[in-house]
């Protein structure tokens, strides 16, 4: 019996760090380009809820942060943006 | 000379290694008395101009996302172009270098209007790094078969990084210059307290560092060493890992280490500042870089600067940068058996260990400094306007 544990199947890219690259690329990186959840959705293409879920773990990580302003608005925090730039090399 | 350098990636904004080698690039550029000038993104707090160095920074602000990466890295580098255009009314520079794929449609539209040379450098290929699985690789590989042809002349960090350009992309090898990676080995001529910093990451003092530096991503081979752990654990219980990245496969590894029982000795650390990544290199007893693909390996060349013995994988660049049982060990890719011996035999051996750093040492100060690299890079440059 090998010491070693089991091969391990193939990891995915999680959905929230896909949404996250997305809310990168579309350029909410600031608090001034900070976007509300139905503009997310827009850009994105997914949901209200889903983005929801996806904003409540990604801010749980310190990925995203909240802005109030005129209501909630969301962007990508620095440590969001390094987190995102590791996922694309 | 006046060089504009043009890259995705620039500090604050570290991906990987080319942040870095652009860095140091202009820097000695400038400190050997050329007008330099870096075009790159922006990112949250960092000026959209300034002057460190002796040399100029332009950046550039996308002012139109996209969702999709492609497209996204298409708008970019419109926004990347308009930003070369200001930056060529700044100073009116004599060529154009380009560094990886990302940035070259910038590149490649600018040598066309200005009529400028056009130089790339390639860091690593696509091809290397996921093997051609998705709709997006071959896309990315195309874009970095069209810098390569569009280029004046290509460098390279290593010959086996020549060897995937000639082969891969059918490039002729006497337009391929191949220059190695360097390191700035006073960085790590700092007092650091190793023991604070050893706790500060979890290990003891009277334990054993093991410490791995780099993107957590299948090219890097880290979940080997995480395979690796139990056995290496078996022969030195007081062994430590220390995992520094961050990258997609992160979870993935936290599961390995799991999976493993032996998640206790390892830490993930995640992204670090650079100041504690030198204090955590030089505190280390040894440094593993267990790739399956590696261009060049830029971080045993950390290592070797830091005096910590490596052990690398006999795999491309790597196995230029170090020498078996002289500067390090090589162990063999995708072997749990020859990674931990690798790490037995640098900690099982306090003479041997302190042979390999020292000739490390002597081999990275003589063979890998950044006046070196410039020099050479200048000699390209001198090549392609014909002052050669």
């Amino acid at each position: 019996m090998s010491r070693y544990p089991p091969v391990s199947p193939r990891p995915e890219l999680p959905e929230e760090f896909r949404f996250l690259c997305m809310l990168h690329n579309v350029g909410a990186i600031n608090a001034e380009r900070s976007l509300k959840v139905e503009e997310i959705a827009k850009w994105t293409d997914k949901e209200v809820s889903t983005i929801g879920e996806f904003l409540r773990k990604l801010a749980e990580l310190g990925y995203v942060q909240a802005v109030k302003s005129n209501g909630v608005k969301y962007h990508v925090s620095v440590a969001g943006i390094r987190k995102v730039l590791t996922l694309y090399s | 000379m006046k060089i504009c350098l043009l890259s995705w990636e620039f500090p604050p904004r570290i991906v990987g290694g080319i942040a870095r080698h652009v860095f140091g690039l202009a820097k000695a550029l400038a400190k050997d008395g050329h007008d330099v000038g870096v075009v790159t993104l922006d990112f949250p707090g960092a000026p959209d101009y300034e002057e460190i160095e002796s040399f100029k920074i332009y950046r550039s602000k996308t002012e139109v996302g996209h969702p999709n990466f492609l497209v996204w890295a298409f708008l970019f580098n419109h926004f990347l172009e308009k930003r070369l255009a200001t930056a060529e009314r700044d100073f009116d520079f004599d060529l154009i270098h380009v560094h990886d794929w990302l940035a070259a449609p910038a590149g490649i539209g600018f040598k066309h209007f200005m009529n400028k040379p056009l130089i790339c450098t390639m860091h690593s290929t696509e091809e290397g790094r996921s093997s051609l699985h998705h709709p997006d690789s071959y896309m990315i590989d195309g874009m970095e078969w069209w810098a390569c042809y569009e280029a004046a002349r290509i460098i390279v960090t290593s010959n086996s990084m020549k060897g995937e350009i000639c082969n891969h992309f059918k490039m002729p090898g006497e337009d391929v210059d191949v220059i190695p990676n360097a390191i700035d080995v006073e960085k790590y001529n700092v007092d650091a307290d190793r023991w604070a910093v050893r706790r500060r990451f979890g290990v003891g003092d009277h334990e054993k560092m093991v410490l791995f530096v780099g993107r957590l991503v299948p090219q890097k081979g880290v979940e080997y060493l995480i395979r690796a752990v139990p056995r290496i654990g078996w022969r030195f219980p007081d062994a430590k890992f220390v995992i520094v990245g961050e990258g997609w496969m992160r979870g993935h590894l936290e599961w390995l280490a799991d999976r493993s029982g032996q998640h206790w000795r390892i830490n993930f650390t995640g992204f670090i500042s650079d100041d504690d990544l030198v204090a955590l290199t030089k505190s280390a007893d040894v440094m593993v870089v267990p790739s399956v693909y590696e261009p060049f390996g830029i971080v045993a060349l950390e290592g070797m600067a830091a005096g910590v013995p490596v052990v690398v994988s006999q795999v491309g660049g790597l196995a230029e940068v170090v020498e078996h049982d002289k500067t390090g060990v090589y162990v063999y890719p995708r072997s749990v058996d020859s990674i931990a011996w690798g790490v037995e035999r640098v900690l099982s051996d306090s003479g041997y260990r302190d042979w390999l750093v020292k000739n490390a040492y002597s081999t990275v100060q003589s063979r890998f400094s950044w006046q070196a690299v410039a020099k050479q890079t200048v000699e390209v440059y001198k090549r392609v306007l014909g002052e050669e």
